[in-house]
């Protein structure tokens, strides 16, 4: 079975302390076990427990933790990361969405990277491998220049100033 | 005309003169010549000259030369009178000459003045209509090079507004409403841009590297 990835796991930040807390939980319980103590998993972090959960995996058995750690190092050699600037710090809920998104929709490892650009406004630029793709509000306005123009000169051609339409009247002021 | 009466006036005079001394001499010649001549045959003559000699005596000859000396006096003094009527009315019609000749010289010299000062009043009229011309010829050039360059400022202006009309409606809606848009309420745009480009975003992840 494909180990999964929970949504939580972001970032290819989020995979390397992943895997950082999976090599010690490791080493812990391997070092146990040379010991022949009791082997008692040590508290994990949310996002290892989301993992585990995720894929049903037992932390105590070897060979689920090496399955995990081969999983999540093929992930940071191999799986895609798309990189989404936005001009607010995202809250944990948007990027949960967006995350849902592109797991569902593009490709079901996909990781993150989330940049800040207060010149963006509304809207969001997106970099792929090779790709650029703007999203942003500006850019949707330069794709309806023709219907701006079209809008400008009927409020021109209107005898007597009117307030830009959609925006407040004290703003307009 | 005057200058040749005074000539004539001036000629009668002098042969006035030459005749009265001619006159002089002959009476002189005609009173020493006969003793010169004495031969028999003029005493006859002799008698005579001694009757004209006894009767044309040394005063009557007197009396006859201040008789001809008042009468060359009053000749002289009549000519002298004369002499100055017409030197006066010489002087006069050369005075109304003069005044003539100079008024005409005066005024053929004023209207030559007055034609050349036309003259160059029409120059200077002409080359003021000239530089006027000149002048609004140039100001309707700037006024219509000025119009043009409006013209073309405005159409650069409007050009760089409508090719930056983008930025400039985003920076206006941005700094007019930019603290009220959350990312929240962008999700749904954003899902949907992304939605539109997902085929090329999965594209460039599974080919691209």
């Amino acid at each position: 079975m494909e180990p999964k990835l929970p949504i939580s796991v972001v970032s290819p930040v989020d995979l390397g302390r992943l895997i950082r807390e999976l090599q010690a939980i490791d080493n812990t319980l391997s070092q146990q076990d040379l010991r022949q103590d009791e082997v008692k998993v040590p508290k994990t972090s949310k996002l290892l427990d989301e993992l585990v959960e995720l894929n049903k995996a037992d932390l105590s058995h070897p060979t689920h933790r090496q399955a995990l750690q081969e999983f999540l190092t093929d992930l940071r050699a191999h799986t895609p990361v798309v990189h989404i600037s936005f001009s607010a710090d995202p809250s944990p809920l948007f990027v949960g969405k967006v995350m849902t998104w592109l797991r569902q929709e593009v490709h079901p490892t996909v990781l993150m990277t989330i940049g800040l650009q207060p010149s963006i406004g509304a809207g969001c630029l997106v970099r792929t491998t090779n790709k650029y793709f703007d999203f942003t509000l500006r850019a949707n306005f330069e794709k309806h220049h023709d219907l701006l123009m079209a809008k400008l000169r009927e409020v021109n051609a209107t005898p007597t100033p009117t307030l830009i339409p959609g925006v407040p009247e004290g703003v307009a002021a | 005309m005057t200058i040749w009466w005074l000539y004539f006036i001036l000629a009668l005079l002098g042969a006035a003169g030459i005749a009265f001394v001619w006159l002089i001499v002959k009476l002189k010649n005609g009173a020493g010549g006969g003793k010169a001549k004495r031969n028999p045959q003029d005493s006859l003559e002799d008698a005579a000259n001694q009757d004209v000699e006894h009767i044309f005596n040394e005063d009557f000859r007197e009396e006859l030369r201040n008789r001809g000396r008042l009468h060359f006096e009053k000749i002289i003094g009549e000519n002298a009178m004369f002499l100055q009527q017409d030197l006066r009315l010489t002087t006069s019609q050369l005075n109304e000459y003069m005044k003539t000749e100079i008024a005409n010289k005066l005024q053929e010299e004023f209207k030559k003045y007055e034609e050349s000062i036309m003259d160059a009043k029409q120059l200077a009229i002409e080359s003021i209509q000239k530089t006027n011309a000149a002048i609004d010829e140039q100001r309707k050039q700037m006024g219509i090079q000025v119009q043009q360059e409006i013209v073309a400022e405005k159409k650069q202006l409007v050009k760089r507004f409508e090719d930056n009309m983008a930025d400039i409606i985003n920076h206006y809606v941005m700094a007019a409403i930019g603290d009220q848009i959350d990312l929240n309420d962008q999700l749904e745009y954003i899902l949907a841009d992304l939605s539109a480009n997902k085929q090329a975003i999965m594209e460039d992840i599974t080919n691209g590297a």
